[in-house]
């Protein structure tokens, strides 16, 4: 009920907005998003998910259509909670961001901006994989809706393409969702699209070949959304043109959807699958993190800098899922919320800059820490967040990240059958992934010596006292000119007000992370049990990683008289399938070993 | 060699969860975890975090007066209070002057747990509290970080009093409290992850303070210079951290000692993985430390505020890397190759930045060189083993660099930032100008090595008589004697260059005014930065500069109303600061001759948990017998002639300072080392410029990486993305060529449909005919 | 459809003309269901080509209402044919939605005419891909 409220409240104010008059749509969505942020702290103080329980908020489900079995059921566990948290605390955050930079059609936007808030939080509470796909398709339409209105000046391009793009990504994702749901009704003779009861279907009943060939759809549906690196380059193009409040949910919750996608679909689902290619994906999110990270370093752009160094970070965040470890798993998720916060904020404060200075080059700015300290201030704290300095936020995630990658093998040697081959992933990994923090400390200090430190250097005729304001062409449509000339040179309470939060959680979840660790140690351990349950090793690697099978004694033997094990011998490993492409497409061409 | 490596990480987990087993009891007893006495340590990040809070809210509630500094120093000095206390209160328990290692624990802080009954095995835990392991080499430390930290506190009161309008004065003090909050972290931490948490805030304090006149861009660049040359270094220990974890199963420090002690006896052959745990080490605290390669950070650090220098860069953070090394000699000893690696590494970089050091003419560079240099030698004396060596020299280095770097300051504050040793002499003779004289004395004394009454012969001493004492080390020991000449020598021509001498002064370029005032107008920061960067090391300096300079010197209230600028030499705070440290450089004399290991800082580490001893020891076997034995100095015991030696070599460095720079002295920019500068041509200006390290560095790494990211962006953008909007490409290239049928005629439409209708036709009627 | 399919095979000829299944009655007793359609389908074919080949909007309306009138009459023959009502019932829905048709058609047209002066069907070409 909590959950159908949570999604509710929004639509409610969605449509208040829409019926009334513009001077009113400030407040209404101001109140859509606060109530649910009040709804959401008295629900998550009074249940027991701190204790590492996992399934709650029970939802009575609706039959939609009967005979395909397509409910409407909502359900939380303790990751979706986390998730659903986020989004939650986002949306008044976007709202209120929103207030000075956003001066015409305000009904549209503040409407479309509460759509898009149920639908992100429908995503995390779905529990039918249709439903989910609704909600997550829906999360497009706001979204296009915002960039291309209210975007700068390339703003059509930019959002024409991410819909495209992620739309494409995620209807090949529908597709091997139908084709689990096919499997499982031919099964058991009755139209389900429950996740339970898909994640049973696939995990038990495809074969291997099948199994790689649903795994590479569903991860293709995701890894666009993530996004992956070779699929990344919507989001620098997006992120560029979108509003503020646009930006902050597309990093802050957009791009989860990706990750948490991985780790409710295609983990359970595709366990064998995953434990084959997890090496593959492993090596395309640490490609992605250098890559991406040594592209950030020569942007002039700030907020394309950001936007880049979001596909780096999430690299990590992947490489934490397919570790398929505990502590990966948990690090991954805690990830997904602090880049959540601490991206989110790096944008809202590049818009603040945006909003007083009408450009974002780093060419034309520099040295603002003596126009606004505050703002430097903050700017300075949320890099540092972002650079995962420990004692913020960033470290806690990043660490388990890399530890979890770094002992996947040592995790995994314990695996009846899989000992002899090691972990999925395994030092290496981890000790290649961890340049990245060096790159990522390199272009985040770049950027902060460029804008926040450095000899005072503003847009010419934008003296902080002279408000002269530029009214060049690359003025977002939707900012009259006259707009900001009340704004002072430095941060007002409200920024400030909406910055403090993210802030305060940042410095909570560095210091303090153990209750929000205690709460993930139930969740990943089922998953990591159900993952060593459900895999037999009998899809091999497509090549030879980590270590080398011999020298394990006491665990080979049992592997070796193992039947699934036998066939795999037989077809040795060194055979790799034809290259497979990005996200595992040429997944099938493997070898299915077991079948 | 990734299969080995990996296969070690598997291969030796079981080893090492055995060896767990085998040795809690010994662990339990020897470590006593539970032992309580050490609570009081926790009121050290307590108070400092309380400071830097207060300070930050002086900031935020735009307090204009010195309350954030006198906040700053009764919390620092609280803090030293408390370490003092319990020092006093434990000392003496375990050994000498040793501590039995007692455990305070904070709160939860990283742990997670996992593995409880399922497929994992058995049920496995990553534990990384905030927890404080307290035993004598921490105390060691603490004591000379806390009460470094409050003295320079108090002289920054002072120093830093051009800023008190501003709130740049607020800001000092909460970056500075924050460091000592960081650095008690890495001192005191009870695990890996949380010296890592130290490790990286002081990196970041030290960003922060180098960045400080942020309106530099030498400054700022510097400041990120050194943050990410400290994040490679940092690279190598959090790899460590997790091949730690791996291998041994825990990252706390109590259990991981028995576990490092079951390979000590040599009995079972070291893994390559235990082997490699320090190298990763090495490379971490040579980041931190300021070692070859990654030394190139620490002289351009020196763009902070002196007190800044004086503290992280000179008295405290840069020893992290020594203590990292000396904490965990146990897992060291057992290396190989750490510790050929940690000595050559220290001994090199002791020999270049002391070259360097001769030929640069900042005195404040000159110091940040002699830094490097010093380090090197406290890592060369870990490097044979020799940890007393090099505790001593890290505790007497701290007090007399301390000072050195704070009488530096206080001619820079006094002179508008004049830095350069050509533009000012016999300063110790103009009037309020004799303490910072003799306390520079003081200062350079104990530097250069001056046998019997300073500190710093005793310390250096030990070291070299280390080096000498193991026959495989013994060209380490030449290279320090070497060097030692050599540290006397730059040393002292600071000295007779800048405060004795015929008196003279330039005063600097008011930079120190200009660029930390807030207010000050864009145009005059905008020249003081132009004559800047033109100079970055001052060694440049033209005289239209300084004369240009003179035109600024209005700003800082030392010049007349005829625009002659005068002096401003120190007040209180700065000279009781000073004599504070030289008289402790003077008390540290005695400590190296009480108790039972070569004095009190030989008893706290011998009574530490990284006993040198058992280490040395530990080393042989892993070494298979060819320890350390029997080494001498041209035949003699090292130990008992080294005392001599190094007198007479740092005698001479002085002498010929003294011959090349003070006699016969009559003007302050020539002196007779002009002379030889001919005859040395091309290596002198090889190393006037730093031996263009920083050029190869730019050169062999920044410019590829730089080529590197901009042919990543252009593939991103053609290829990656290309390849993406052909995509988008194709339907629309179809569709052009599609939508010609649609003429919009209407009687095309009608044929088409008529033809159309044609064709279903006769296709129905052949049907029907068939 | 039956009807249908012998209505083609009565186009085709191949069939001999019967009256079918009831008495076609006198007086046209020689006029078989063959000559209406075949006049239905000349009907249409003028229509069609007049359609195609005309420019004048009204022409062109014209023939469309001429290609209309043959399908109505195919209905009419075959509702006497079978000798029930349903082709006649769609005759005359067809004649009532032609009439509207043609009352909106011409005015259309007339509006055309007004903007561009011209009754030239090939003025007009916005519709272009």
């Amino acid at each position: 009920m909590n959950l159908a409220l949570l999604i509710a409240i929004p639509l409610v104010f969605a449509f208040a907005v829409a019926l009334s008059r513009p001077a009113q749509a400030r407040l209404l969505a101001t109140i859509g998003t606060l109530l649910p942020v009040a709804l959401y702290i008295v629900q998550a103080l009074g249940f027991p998910w701190l204790r590492g329980e996992t399934d709650f908020y029970n939802t009575d489900a609706i039959d939609l259509f009967p005979s395909l079995g397509v409910r409407l059921s909502l359900n939380a566990d303790t990751v979706s909670m986390l998730l659903i948290g986020l989004t939650v605390l986002l949306g008044p955050i976007c709202v209120i961001g929103s207030y000075t930079a956003v001066q015409d059609r305000l009904k549209t936007y503040y409407g479309w901006l509460l759509v898009l808030q149920a639908a992100m939080t429908g995503v995390f509470a779905a529990r039918d994989a249709v439903l989910f796909f609704v909600f997550f398709e829906f999360t497009l339409v706001p979204m296009y809706i915002l960039i291309s209105l209210y975007g700068s000046t390339n703003r059509k391009a930019a959002a024409t393409k991410f819909f495209l793009y992620t739309f494409t990504g995620s209807v090949i994702m529908l597709a091997g969702l139908a084709y689990i749901a096919w499997v499982s009704a031919t099964r058991t003779g009755e139209w389900s699209f429950d996740l339970t009861t898909l994640t049973v279907a696939s995990s038990e009943y495809l074969s291997n070949r099948e199994q790689a060939w649903v795994f590479g759809a569903l991860m293709l549906g995701f890894a666009v959304k993530v996004p992956l690196f070779p699929l990344h380059t919507w989001l620098p193009l997006a992120h560029t043109e979108a509003p503020t409040a646009g930006s902050v949910i597309l990093a802050g919750v957009l791009l989860k959807l990706g990750t948490y996608g991985m780790y409710k679909f295609v983990l359970p689902m595709c366990p064998e699958a995953a434990l084959a290619y997890a090496p593959l994906v492993a090596v395309v999110s640490i490609i992605g993190i250098l890559y991406a990270g040594l592209i950030c370093w020569v942007q002039t752009d700030v907020k394309k800098l950001v936007a880049y160094s979001s596909v780096s970070h999430l690299g990590f965040c992947v490489l934490g899922l397919f570790s398929m470890t505990s502590i990966g798993l948990t690090g991954s998720l805690l990830y997904m919320i602090n880049h959540g916060l601490s991206t989110g904020a790096l944008f809202l404060l590049i818009g603040m800059m945006y909003e007083r200075y009408h450009t974002r080059s780093m060419k034309e700015l520099g040295g603002l820490a003596a126009r606004m300290p505050v703002w430097a201030t903050f700017m300075v704290f949320f890099v540092m967040s972002s650079v995962g300095l420990p004692g913020l936020n960033g470290f806690v995630s990043e660490l388990y990240c890399l530890l979890g990658t770094f002992q996947a093998g040592d995790e995994w040697a314990h695996h009846p059958t899989r000992a002899g081959l090691g972990g999925p992933l395994g030092p290496w990994f981890a000790a290649v992934a961890a340049v990245g923090m060096i790159v990522g400390a390199m272009y985040l200090l770049y950027m902060v010596g460029k804008v926040v430190w450095g000899p005072l250097v503003e847009p010419h005729g934008h003296g902080a006292h002279a408000h002269g304001h530029r009214h060049s062409a690359g003025a977002p449509a939707s900012a009259p000119s006259d707009a900001h000339a009340h704004l002072p040179a430095d941060l007002t309470p409200r920024e400030i007000g909406i910055l403090l939060p993210l802030a305060a959680l940042c410095i909570f979840l560095g210091v303090y992370p153990r209750p929000v660790l205690k709460a993930l140690e139930g969740p990943t351990q089922q998953m990591v049990e159900s993952l060593h349950m459900h895999t037999r090793g009998s899809l091999q690697t497509p090549w030879p990683v980590g270590a080398p099978p011999p020298p394990r004694p006491a665990h080979t033997a049992p592997a070796a008289t193992d039947p699934h094990d036998v066939p795999a011998n037989q077809h040795p490993a060194d055979e790799p399938p034809a290259a497979p492409a990005s996200g595992g497409a040429g997944a099938g061409s493997a070898q299915e070993a077991g079948h | 060699m990734l299969g080995t490596l990996a296969q070690h990480g598997t291969d030796t987990v079981g080893d090492g969860a055995a060896a767990a087993g085998a040795h809690v009891a010994h662990a339990a007893e020897s470590i006593a975890a539970a032992t309580p006495g050490a609570e009081l340590m926790l009121a050290v990040p307590a108070l400092t975090l309380l400071a830097a809070i207060l300070c930050g809210l002086c900031a935020a509630f735009r307090v204009r007066s010195k309350l954030p500094a006198w906040l700053s120093v009764g919390c620092l000095g609280a803090s030293f209070v408390c370490v003092l206390l319990t020092y006093l209160n434990l000392a003496g328990e375990h050994g000498a002057g040793g501590i039995v290692p007692r455990i305070a624990h904070g709160f939860e802080w990283l742990t997670f747990q996992w593995g409880r009954g399922g497929t994992g095995g058995e049920g496995r835990s990553f534990v990384a509290d905030f927890s404080l392991y307290v035993d004598s080499l921490t105390c060691l430390w603490m004591l000379f970080v806390t009460g470094l930290a409050t003295l320079i506190g108090l002289y920054a009161s002072e120093y830093m009093v051009g800023d008190v309008k501003t709130a740049g004065y607020s800001r000092f003090f909460a970056a500075f409290n924050l460091f000592v909050l960081s650095m008690s972290c890495l001192v005191m931490a009870d695990n890996l992850v949380l010296l890592y948490l130290g490790w990286e805030g002081v990196g970041l304090c030290s960003y922060l303070l180098i960045g400080y006149f942020y309106k530099k861009p030498s400054a700022v660049a510097a400041a990120k210079k050194a943050f990410i040359m400290n994040r490679i270094g940092d690279l190598g220990l959090s790899l460590g951290l997790m091949l730690t974890f791996v291998h041994f199963g825990t990252v706390q420090f109590n259990e991981l000692w028995p576990l490092i002690q079951s390979y000590a006896s040599g009995a079972t052959p070291t893994p390559f993985i235990v082997q490699l745990i320090p190298v990763l080490f090495t490379v971490g605290a040579f980041g931190k430390s300021a070692q070859i390669p990654l030394y190139v950070w620490l002289p351009d650090a020196m763009e902070g505020p002196t007190p800044v220098s004086a503290l992280i860069h000179a008295a405290t953070m840069v020893t992290a890397g020594v203590y990292l090394v000396a904490r965990f000699l146990p897992i060291y000893a057992l290396s190989e190759w750490a510790l050929p690696i940690v000595a050559w590494g220290g001994a090199l970089t002791a020999l270049l930045a002391a070259t360097i050091g001769m030929a640069q003419f900042d005195i404040k560079r000159i110091m940040a060189y002699s830094t490097v240099s010093q380090l090197g030698y406290m890592f060369a004396g870990l490097g044979v083993l020799g940890s007393v060596g090099a505790a001593s020299h890290v505790f007497t280095h701290a007090f007399f660099k301390a000072l050195l770097f704070l009488a530096c300051g206080a001619v820079m504050h006094g002179f508008a930032g004049q830095l350069d040793l050509r533009k000012l002499s016999g300063v110790q003779k103009m009037p309020g100008w004799r303490i910072v004289g003799l306390t520079m004395l003081v200062g350079c004394l104990n530097l250069a090595g001056f046998p019997l009454i300073t500190a710093g012969f005793w310390s250096k001493d030990m070291i070299l008589a280390d080096a000498f004492s193991h026959p495989q080390f013994r060209a380490i020991g030449w290279i320090l004697l070497i060097t030692a000449g050599l540290t006397a020598y730059y040393t002292f021509r600071v000295y007779f260059r800048v405060f004795m001498g015929p008196k003279y002064f330039e005063p600097g370029d008011e930079l120190h005014a200009a660029a930390h005032g807030d207010d000050h107008g864009e145009a005059h920061d905008a020249a003081g930065h132009v004559t800047h960067s033109a100079a970055p090391h001052g060694q440049h300096m033209a005289a239209e500069g300084a004369l240009a300079a003179k035109g600024h010197a209005h700003d800082h209230g030392h010049a007349d109303a005829h625009g002659v600028f005068h002096p401003h030499p120190p007040g209180w705070a700065i000279n009781l600061v000073l004599t504070i440290l030289a008289l402790a450089t003077f008390a540290a004399i005695p400590l190296f001759f009480i108790g039972d290991h070569h004095g009190w800082v030989g008893d706290l580490v011998h009574g530490s948990s990284s006993n040198p001893a058992s280490a040395a020891a530990a080393h042989e076997a892993a070494m298979h017998g060819h320890g350390p034995h029997g080494g001498s100095f041209l035949g003699m015991d090292p130990h008992a002639v080294m005392y001599y030696v190094s007198a007479v070599v740092g005698i001479i460095g002085i002498g010929i300072a003294f011959v090349l720079h003070l006699a016969g002295r009559t003007t302050p920019a020539t002196s007779r080392a002009d002379a030889l500068l001919p005859a040395l041509g091309p290596i002198a200006r090889a190393a006037q410029h730093k031996w263009y390290v920083d050029e190869l560095y730019g050169v062999l790494f920044v410019t590829p990486l730089r080529v590197l990211s901009h042919i990543f962006h252009l593939i991103d953008k053609l290829l990656v993305d290309g390849l993406v909007n052909l995509f988008g490409w194709l339907p629309r290239g179809i569709g052009s060529f599609v939508r010609r049928s649609q003429s919009g005629v209407l009687h095309d439409y009608g044929l088409r449909m008529a033809s159309g209708l044609a064709i279903i036709l006769l296709i129905v009627l052949l049907g029907v005919l068939r | 459809m039956t009807g249908f399919a012998s209505a083609m095979s009565a186009l085709t000829g191949a069939a001999t003309l019967t009256l079918g299944q009831s008495d076609f009655p006198h007086p046209m007793h020689q006029v078989t269901l063959a000559h209406y359609l075949v006049l239905s389908a000349l009907l249409f074919g003028i229509g069609l080509i007049g359609f195609i080949t005309r420019r004048n909007l009204i022409i062109m309306f014209l023939c469309t209402e001429l290609m209309f009138q043959a399908a109505g009459l195919a209905l009419i023959a075959f509702s006497r044919f079978h000798l029930n009502h349903t082709g006649e019932t769609f005759v005359i829905f067809v004649l009532t939605i032609a009439a509207a048709e043609a009352a909106m058609a011409l005015a259309l047209v007339v509006l055309l005419f007004r903007r561009r002066e011209t009754l030239d069907a090939s003025a007009w070409s916005e519709l272009r891909g």
